[in-house]
């Protein structure tokens, strides 16, 4: 079966700081196929060799419609961010997908928390406001971690949202990086490991390196079920 | 040396590819020699939309022959397999599979439908 391959323009582009940026695209002569929230497109990077294809998760919400927003930072030595970093208003790219496992269509009928660090709430940020609107009844919580606090992202509305839902607590985290997942670990062993014998909640972990493994596991291994607890590793 | 045989559900023709695993990475997607990186390194295509980084299952391969010289799954791929359409006992993903046995003879079907998209997708 081939898969088809879109095109999409540049439409805007919006620094969150120095080295994180998003930029909004616009397909040209489709439209973006319906997914889910947490899919991510695969974009090909024209290098000098080779045309590589790299994941960039879909930071906007399938009902807010395109342009739809990829965020993403530089990362050094990476020749796809940089490729991305280097585009301008009007550029075009190529896609295939969207793709993924790492979703939240519907949200589940019990308590959750997702966690999040620096770019990896792109996925969490639709899957947070789908479970917003569909879950009336459960607490939802955000642990979002960053080294500086100019790498979390999309503060002021994810502080809104807090405002709006008494439901969501949003709860950002500023740790030196050496500390970070420890103190997600800790966090998480302290509220619903250790505090109450519960394990009926859902758990969404999107996150960079072992230290979501580690979360995984300890959650798992404290009794929730395998699939309560979903994770993304970048 | 090994070698690995592809074949296709879709009918397309099978290749047979063989190589030194102890030569591997053969590019840049994937664990250095799993079929994934093999087959990539050979020209042939394996859709890997994650960029071969365990995070979607496009690369979902059936093992037909040669499970035992694989290495073993872990538990992110197993996860991740568990929500690949057409998921089989001898399945795996090729982005995560290494070839470790240096004279393996591996066999691997391409399913017709490897993909997460919204059409095929589970309840998220």
């Amino acid at each position: 079966m081939e898969r088809p391959t879109y095109r999409a323009r540049v439409e805007r582009i919006f620094d969150h700081c120095e080295d994180t940026r998003s930029l909004f695209l616009r397909t040209v002569s489709d439209t973006l196929p319906q997914y889910s929230p947490g899919m991510f497109v695969s974009i090909s990077i024209p290098l000098a060799n080779e045309t590589r294809v790299r994941p960039y998760t879909i930071a906007t919400s399938p009902e807010d419609g395109e342009p739809f927003e990829l965020c993403f930072n530089l990362v050094p030595n990476g020749p796809g961010a940089a490729w991305m970093f280097d585009r301008t208003v009007g550029d075009l790219l190529d896609f295939t997908g969207p793709f993924g496992a790492f979703t939240l269509e519907r949200a589940p009928d019990c308590e959750m928390v997702f966690i999040a660090e620096e770019t990896t709430i792109a996925p969490i940020r639709p899957m947070l406001r789908r479970a917003l609107s569909q879950s009336a009844a459960h607490q939802i919580h955000l642990l979002y971690a960053a080294e500086r606090s100019q790498h979390l992202l999309y503060r002021p509305e994810l502080e809104l949202l807090s405002n709006a839902y008494p439901r969501f607590r949003f709860e950002p985290l500023v740790i030196e990086h050496e500390f970070l997942y420890q103190r997600l670990l800790d966090e998480v062993q302290r509220r619903w490991v250790t505090s109450d014998s519960g394990r009926s909640r859902h758990f969404y972990v999107c996150g960079i390196g072992s230290g979501v493994l580690k979360l995984r596991d300890l959650l798992r291994e404290a009794g929730y079920e395998r699939r309560a607890v979903r994770y993304e590793r970048w | 040396m090994a070698t690995i045989r592809v074949i296709y559900e879709n009918g397309s023709p099978e290749r047979v590819i063989e190589f030194d695993p102890a030569e591997a990475p053969f590019q840049h997607d994937g664990q250095p020699g799993s079929v994934l990186d093999v087959l990539l390194g050979h020209s042939i295509h394996l859709e890997h939309a994650c960029g071969g980084n365990c995070a979607c299952t496009t690369c979902h391969v059936i093992v037909r022959q040669g499970l035992n010289r694989l290495s073993e799954a872990s538990e992110q791929e197993e996860d991740m397999l568990d929500r690949a359409p057409g998921l089989t006992p001898t399945s795996r993903l090729g982005c995560q599979a290494v070839i470790e046995d240096l004279h393996a003879e591996i066999v691997v079907v391409v399913p017709r439908y490897t993909i997460n998209q919204i059409s095929e997708s589970r309840e998220g």
